[in-house]
């Protein structure tokens, strides 16, 4: 053998590296949590500037979740959905795809899932499970229209997801409106999904007013777990994560980068399509008009500040959902604009991906570390 | 003895990343002569000369331009200052022409617009005026690589550039055109420019130089004349201790026949012709080595094989079995493995773990995965295993490859091909950007391999490392095998390079005896 | 369904699909100067949204369309400055960064006329300014063109802003292949390090990329409110910006197919409003243009690689 014949203490380099390793984690976390604070003070600011009264608008955006359970359930509820988005868009987005397609996913699997839930009799459990597993199937074949395109044409994604978002949320709207709904009535909604398929309001199982937090909370345990096995311990996590740190290498190695890109987009469309179920038959129990109201693209946010792991998604997806019911209650009782929230979100996001930030502090370590 | 023209005094350099460049390094260059500067890849020389071209700032450390001090913050300063840069990777637009590029950041206006016209008339007196004549209205993107080259030397002197650095110039080049790059150089040099070459072929630096410097570990070991030194006293100084020039390799008997590529044809998908009708043979316990310069179809050729590419007519067959068409993951089913010649691109995942770059054309099979389920401790278990045998150098394998130098990035993507235990081994460029101590651990592990009966395709555009490795050589030109030898050791470079540049050329009867 | 055909190859038909197209023409214009510089905008949605609130808030104010057009374009460049600063200097990813901006002008526009109209009616409207009154950017009467019939239909009468996007496209042109500073930018986008190595400030080039992208964003956004229509409605831009985007691509980023592209889609858009008075519901109608696009980028993306393909085979048969 040739000349890099040194034999090192292995084990005591393993611990340095693990140690060095926590120490990047921490300062990773700190930062996040000091762009946080920044953002929250920016809208501060602003509020201020304004003419409000931005500690009680503060007040309530920040500990108006906490204050009444029916509030906390709302919090549960809202965040609920936007984790299991937000797991369905981190696949994808693991493999460097920007797939901005959970809007149509949810949608559809709203869709499917109605037409199941309200016309086919079904007995309990059945009645949930069916509805479930048929919106995900069609929120697959959705996932898969945008992932056929990019994988095999090479189309860009971004503006095929959009447009599919646009034309699918149409033709929501209208077979919500001529078909769901019966002719002549008063609103436009479909009628109730039948009493076996609907998920049981955690407030109802435990006699007190807790929003509509419903046992669909259970999707979002097996979610995680699902995903995160299925980005870790699979194969075609493995492809995932190899195509998205670099795609011409997975492909020399032999991986069907096609066929794999293909499926990331299909997967989380099947993911996305829980997400609509969820909101089918655990909060609204019909079709309503907007149903799934810009909860994608805040779930594609939830996903990047997770930085699409699948075991920080309900953390973020917590904090996310905090902040838009906070944001609501803010209106209602301080008299600011909820949208003020948004802005704030919006910061989060800017300072977040800076990635220079983070870059800094690292670098200043291994200056440190080099003399 | 004349007075420096550029002085470089106590330059350091470190990067943001800890990482230190250059190390109080002193360098002066004198008017009119030649100057090389040699070291071993990462030695710190180009990191010199990105800071005397504006590219990089210097730590510490100071610039003098004809005994005054000066500060270089850009390129286009460095330009002002008559310094002038032709980079190893080409710094042209494809899609412009010839003139475009010529002129760019400095284009010939006429009331406010851009006037081509003038560019063309520009492009045109200056090759007539260095002896480098190029065609100003071709686009560059369809332009061959030697010619690319010209296009930078011209950039140069068109902005007025008295001092010219050349970064491994010949990198790219055949013998012949490498002795029409001399012969302009001192040309130039005749005219009163100054020349610093970079290089790592010590035979050219020989030849061409006047004075040498030479780089080791971010350090400047010394200066010497040319005429009082040679190649194998400027090696020692580049690395320290007794290099090996020859390669030692015991001669084998051929095995039987394993790939047989017969009458490939391939067009890339711009249209530009790359292969026409390649047939050869490589047998077991043999290293068939393809010399060539880069750009006439070698980079096809590999993907063709490996199954990155579909082949538009013509057959592959690996032990019998037909792959062409085939996808990258039955090509390596089939028993053939692949070091590909750009590794940043192709043969690693930066982000991923060094275990994980480990097992990429294996994590289906056991004992990485069973039963659809990975298993993390066989992953790491072998990335720990194939670290000890192939001494990379890295703590630990959960560790990305980016932390990795170059060299031992080589050795993750030669310890992952080999250990999969091929038929087949293709080794496109396995040695570049790569250190000496590993390039050694490189031509080792190859021959090991041949003698163990694997058979080898190498493909390489250093002619030495092709003469010195294969058993037999063939040539490639535009595209075609122009030339087969079952006999290398009666061949000397002079008579390869002929080959390369398509002055001369086997008959078809010649070729199809020694396939 | 005959008077429906009378009605869409008509004259004041087509003089629609401009003015339906001036709101996609400019913003394209704009994705196509940061594409060629190397800088995708995916936030030209927000620019465009930001434009189109603060000109007709300004306007409203001022009482001037000018005004409140200056007022827009340069709240739409401050943006894409922003979004260039985040890039460029903090490098922040460019597609999360305009993400965030979307939701960002998204939410301060809701809020912004939120307040207004609280301050200046008395109750606030998340829904628009439809209760304020604000200006309009002036149609252009062309003399003698006006009168010539059909082409005096199409070409007179229409905003100051669609005549200025078609104008803008030869410009364009003109910048992108005839200016030093224009040829600097594509050769930024192509290959940096070229430029770089020639003294072409990389940096500012791309700055200078998305900032024009911003401007012409926020023509765009202003004609939406104070051209097309004369009110700011929460998101009227309803994804043109990412038409614009797919008009880019669909026009082979070069500004004259781009102007051709974007003509289509307004023409697409145009004909679903002609279409909705013929009893067909309004959802399906509207669902034209966007399915129109994708159509356009699968029969792109399929032409290019049939292109590919007959390039080879053309080797082939020389051989």
């Amino acid at each position: 053998m040739s000349a890099a014949q040194i034999t090192f203490d292995r084990s005591a380099e393993r611990a340095r590296v693990a140690a060095e390793r926590r120490r990047l984690a921490t300062i990773d976390l700190v930062i996040t949590l000091a762009t946080i604070l920044l953002a929250l003070l920016i809208g501060f600011l602003v509020m201020l500037v304004v003419g409000k009264d931005p500690v009680k608008a503060y007040q309530a955006l920040l500990t108006g979740p906490l204050s009444r359970t029916l509030r906390t359930g709302r919090w549960l509820e809202d965040a609920t959905t936007l984790i299991i988005l937000g797991l369905s868009v981190s696949i994808a987005f693991r493999a460097r795809q920007f797939s901005l397609g959970a809007e149509s996913q949810m949608y559809v699997g709203a869709m499917v899932g109605a037409v199941i839930a309200i016309y086919v009799p079904m007995p309990p459990v059945i009645a949930v499970i069916l509805p479930l597993i048929c919106a995900m199937v069609a929120g697959f074949l959705i996932g898969l229209i945008p992932g056929l395109m990019k994988a095999y044409l090479n189309a860009n994604e971004i503006v095929a997801t959009l447009m599919i978002n646009a034309v699918v949320f149409r033709l929501y709207d209208y077979f919500l409106t001529y078909v769901f709904t019966a002719p002549g009535a008063q609103q436009i909604r479909s009628e109730a999904v039948q009493p076996n398929a609907v998920l049981a309001r955690i407030g109802d199982i435990f006699k007190f007013n807790f929003g509509r937090v419903n046992t669909g909370v259970i999707f979002v345990v097996i979610g995680v777990i699902l995903v995160w096995i299925l980005l870790t311990r699979t194969p075609f996590g493995y492809e995932v994560r190899t195509i998205g740190s670099n795609e011409k290498f997975a492909r020399y190695g032999g991986i069907n980068t096609k066929r794999t890109i293909a499926l990331s987009f299909a997967i989380g469309g099947a993911i996305a399509a829980m997400g609509g179920v969820h909101l089918l038959l655990g909060v609204h129990n019909r079709l309503i008009p907007g149903m799934a109201a810009g909860l994608a693209f805040e779930g594609i946010v939830v996903a990047l500040l997770a930085r699409n792991n699948p075991l920080l998604v309900p953390i973020t997806g917590l904090f996310y959902s905090y902040l838009r019911v906070g944001g609501d209650i803010m209106e209602q009782e301080a008299q600011v604009g909820a949208e003020i929230v948004q802005v704030i979100q919006a910061v989060i996001i800017l300072l977040i991906t800076a990635q220079v930030l983070i870059d800094l502090v690292k670098a200043r370590r291994a200056r440190q570390t080099s003399q | 003895m004349a007075e420096p023209l550029i002085e470089m005094r106590n330059i350091t350099k470190i990067y943001s990343n800890g990482v230190r460049a250059n190390n109080d390094v002193t360098f002066e260059v004198r008017p009119g002569e030649i100057h090389a500067l040699v070291g071993e890849n990462g030695a710190g020389k180009s990191t010199l000369m990105k800071i005397l071209y504006g590219m990089e700032k210097p730590t510490s450390g100071e610039i003098m331009l004809r005994g005054k001090p000066v500060t270089i913050n850009t390129p286009h300063e460095a330009i002002a200052l008559g310094i002038g840069m032709v980079h190893q990777n080409f710094m042209l637009v494809p899609s412009f022409t010839i003139a475009q590029n010529i002129v760019l950041g400095s284009e010939p206006l006429q009331s406010g617009l851009v006037n081509s016209r003038k560019a063309v008339e520009a492009t045109n007196a200056l090759g007539k005026q260095y002896g480098l004549a190029v065609d100003p209205n071709a686009v560059v993107d369809s332009v061959p690589v030697g010619m690319r080259q010209r296009v930078e030397i011209l950039k140069a002197l068109y902005r007025g550039a008295e001092v010219l650095i050349l970064d491994e110039p010949t990198a790219v080049l055949t013998p012949q055109e490498t002795i029409e790059l001399f012969a302009a150089i001192r040309q130039l040099v005749k005219t009163g420019k100054t020349v610093v070459f970079i290089s790592h072929k010590l035979r050219e630096v020989k030849e061409i130089s006047d004075r040498v410097s030479v780089m080791r570990d971010a350090k400047m070991v010394g200066t010497v004349d040319t005429a009082d030194t040679d190649e194998e006293r400027i090696a020692r100084m580049m690395v320290g201790r007794e290099v090996f020039m020859n390669i030692r390799k015991p001669p084998t008997q051929r095995g039987d026949v394993m790939l047989k590529v017969r009458d490939l044809e391939y067009a890339t998908e711009a249209g530009v012709e790359a292969l026409r009708r390649v047939s050869f043979n490589v047998c077991a316990n043999e290293i068939l080595g393809i010399a060539g310069v880069e750009g006439n179809g070698q980079t096809e050729l590999v993907e063709l094989i490996a199954g990155l590419r579909a082949p538009l007519a013509g057959t592959i067959a690996l032990a019998g079995n037909t792959i062409a068409g085939n996808t990258p993951r039955e090509v390596r089913q089939a028993g053939c493995a692949h070091i590909p010649e750009d590794r940043l691109t192709n043969g690693v995942a930066l982000t991923s773990s060094i275990s994980e770059n480990l097992i990429v054309d294996r994590y289906t099979q056991e004992p990485f995965t069973r039963g659809g389920f990975m298993n993390p401790v066989a992953i790491r278990d072998n990335g720990d295993r194939l670290i000890e045998q192939y001494g990379i150098r890295t703590p630990d394998g959960t560790l990305p490859v980016g932390s990795l130098s170059g060299g031992n990035m080589q050795k993750v993507v030669v310890a992952r091909e080999l250990s999969s235990q091929p038929k087949l081994l293709i080794a496109a460029q396995p040695t570049r950007g790569v250190d000496i101590g590993a390039s050694e651990f490189m031509h080792e592990q190859l021959i090991q391999a041949r003698n163990d009966g694997v058979a080898i395709l190498l493909i390489s555009a250093d002619l030495g490392e092709v003469l010195s490795l294969s058993d037999r050589l063939a040539v490639m030109k535009d595209g075609r095998i122009t030339a087969i030898f079952s006999d290398v050791n009666a061949l000397t470079e002079e008579e390869v390079g002929l080959y390369m540049l398509g002055i001369k050329q086997q008959t078809e009867v010649e070729i199809e005896q020694n396939l | 369904m005959e008077q429906a055909l009378q009605v869409i190859f008509s004259a004041s038909f087509i003089a629609s699909v401009l003015r339906v197209a001036t709101p996609l023409i400019l913003p394209a214009l704009g994705g196509l100067i940061s594409e060629l510089g190397g800088v995708s905008n995916i936030a030209l949605e927000g620019m465009m949204l930001a434009a189109a609130c603060t000109g007709v808030l300004v306007s409203v104010y001022t009482k001037s369309a000018w005004a409140g057009m200056l007022a827009g374009v340069a709240v739409a460049m401050l943006l894409a400055t922003l979004l260039a600063f985040f890039h460029l200097n903090l490098r922040a990813d460019l597609i999360l960064a305009a993400i965030a901006l979307n939701i960002l002008c998204s939410g301060a526009t809701t809020f912004v006329v939120y307040l207004v109209t609280q301050s200046l009616t008395g109750s606030g409207d998340k829904g628009g300014t439809s209760t304020l009154i604000s200006q309009q950017m002036p149609f252009i009467e062309i003399p003698i063109i006006k009168d010539i019939p059909v082409i005096g239909t199409i070409f007179s009468g229409q905003n100051i802003l669609t005549y200025a996007a078609l104008i803008l496209t030869a410009l364009v042109a003109l910048f992108l292949f005839r200016t030093r500073i224009g040829i600097h930018l594509r050769a930024v986008g192509e290959n940096p390090d070229a430029a770089r190595s020639v003294g072409i400030n990389v940096q500012g080039m791309r700055y200078l990329a998305l900032i024009l992208s911003g401007f012409f964003a926020g023509l765009g956004g202003v004609f939406l409110s104070m051209g097309y229509v004369k009110f700011f409605a929460r998101d009227m831009t309803a994804g043109r910006g990412f038409i614009a985007l797919a008009a880019v691509y669909l026009g082979a980023k070069n500004p004259w197919g781009t102007l051709i592209a974007a003509l289509a889609f307004g023409a697409a858009d145009a004909l679903s409003i002609q279409l909705g008075n013929l009893k067909i519901p309004t959802q399906i109608v509207q669902m034209i243009p966007y399915i129109a696009t994708i159509i356009a980028l699968v029969l792109y993306a399929v032409v290019q690689r049939q292109r590919a393909i007959n390039r080879q085979r053309k080797f082939r048969q020389a051989v």
